[in-house]
């Protein structure tokens, strides 16, 4: 038993190493690329116009950067969420994918085996993602026509809707009070004010806050019911 | 190098780079996926339930791999391809791309993001800002991952298979539902008031996609609970999201 326990503070350990180490390393590398490309083509990047870029544009993705790291670390735990923010693609895909897996493995958020089972589910979708990719380039001239036929396009621009329709029914059914809420709130707020569409990732914030008080009224109430 | 410049940014030395990237990165997913399947097996976790993690979680991802590369093929008529399937491989996100590439495209001097307007300067300039303006989930999982964890869970180090009970996982659970209901939000939004407060008069093929889908959901529950078709449940999500995409292509067609 003490072995086991052993075996798993040094695998956390290793695991934030690792992941602080592979964070690292694709992190110069992604910046180093633009460079060596540029040497490539015989001229590297405009470091003026890219800083300015950075001012206008680089900002408004740093505050949204945070926030998907406060909200989505814990759900992913640690080495999910060294592996996600590695290979992006956050919200159309990787934290569906681990919620998706830890639910039909009934494993419990904070607990040793969500940890392994978020790994798991993370690792297998980038590596589905990068395979799929390659592929695609690898067979871009035949596909290009029917990826991009006028019929499939209504589909593909419409992936995250159906990602979330089927991900909704399993947990709106779980609680459809403690949903209605903060589903109710949101479109109220979409409609009277439409232009907050251009920032639906930010709205999570309130929607998120707004269920979790809700979910903590519920909690402290069945705790109440449970000592009476 | 010769050729026009959108030859150039698909020339061998370029994909040799991105593509070194890429097989980088495929490999710190593969020792991960070792170690985490290892460590449960030293902990006692039923093997086929992480069979079943990994298999669910490879179905779930096929059809939005898909559609990030249709995101890859939009950028490649004007960054070329080795550059997008970079970045969509790794640490990018298909609503990212298009616009920052755009705003980069703007910063670096040109009047729109095209291939026809672009140079090898204004390539490197906005693919050098592209990786900057996403590298923050990076540098804040390296420098607070650990200790955000440590904070959040307490020592962190339970023991597999624990029941945490308490409310963080109700509370993950009631995050999730908030972030559905944010974008489900704003699906009715648009179409209520898109194209003027109250019009009516936006897309409402998005609403139709997600009502398909969750449609399709509850009849693939139903198997599963009432008929014993508990198979079902490693593709449903997959099969629903095909359902929902299928109610899209009709809708516009």
């Amino acid at each position: 038993m003490e072995k086991r326990e052993e075996y798993l503070e040094r695998y956390m350990r290793n695991t934030h190493r690792l992941g602080r180490a592979a964070s690292l390393a694709t992190l110069a590398m992604l910046l180093g690329a633009p460079f060596l490309i540029g040497t490539v083509l015989g001229a590297g990047p405009d470091l003026g116009a890219a800083a300015r870029g950075f001012l206008s544009a680089g900002l408004v993705w740093t505050v949204s950067s945070v926030v998907e790291f406060l909200v989505y670390t814990p759900m992913l735990g640690a080495g999910g969420s060294y592996l996600a923010f590695i290979t992006g693609n956050l919200i159309n895909m990787k934290i569906p994918c681990a919620i998706n897996a830890k639910d039909m493995v009934g494993a419990k958020s904070g607990t040793r085996e969500n940890e392994i089972i978020s790994t798991l589910s993370i690792a297998t979708s980038s590596l589905v993602t990068i395979a799929v990719l390659a592929a695609g380039v690898a067979l871009l001239t035949p596909l290009r026509p029917v990826l991009q036929s006028e019929v499939l396009a209504p589909a593909f621009a419409n992936v995250v809707p159906a990602l979330f329709g089927a991900m909704g029914y399993r947990y709106y059914r779980q609680n459809i009070r403690l949903a209605a809420v903060p589903l109710i709130i949101m479109s109220l707020l979409f409609i009277l004010m439409p232009g907050l569409t251009g920032s639906t990732s930010m709205m999570i914030i309130p929607s998120g806050a707004i269920a979790i008080a809700l979910a903590w009224m519920e909690y402290r109430k069945h705790q109440k019911e449970g000592r009476a | 190098m010769k050729g026009t410049i959108l030859e150039q940014l698909s020339s061998g030395p370029v994909y040799l780079i991105c593509g070194a990237i890429i097989l980088f990165v495929g490999v710190v997913c593969a020792v991960f996926m070792v170690r985490a399947w290892k460590a449960g097996i030293a902990i006692g976790m039923d093997r086929a339930r992480m069979k079943r993690a990994v298999t669910a979680s490879a179905s779930f991802s096929v059809l939005p791999s898909v559609g990030i590369l249709l995101g890859v093929i939009a950028l490649s008529g004007s960054l070329g391809v080795p550059w997008p399937w970079l970045r969509l491989s790794v640490i990018g996100a298909l609503h990212y791309e298009t616009q920052v590439a755009a705003a980069a495209a703007e910063a670096a001097g040109l009047p729109e993001l095209s291939g026809s307007a672009m140079t090898a300067q204004a390539f490197s300039t906005i693919a050098l800002l592209m990786s900057a303006c996403i590298m923050w989930g990076m540098i804040l999982s390296t420098l607070f991952n650990r200790r955000y964890l440590h904070r959040l869970h307490g020592q962190g180090d339970r023991k597999a298979g624990e029941k945490k009970g308490g409310f963080g996982d109700a509370a993950m659970s009631a995050m999730f539902i908030g972030m559905v209901s944010a974008y489900l939000g704003s699906y009715l939004g648009d179409f209520v008031s898109g194209k003027g407060r109250f019009a009516f008069r936006g897309s409402w093929t998005p609403l139709a996609a997600a009502a398909a889908s969750a449609l399709a959901m509850a009849c693939f529950t139903w198997l599963s609970e009432k008929k014993g078709m508990k198979w079902l449940d490693n593709f449903s999500i997959a099969a629903s999201m095909l359902a929902g995409m299928a109610a899209a292509v009709a809708i516009g067609r």
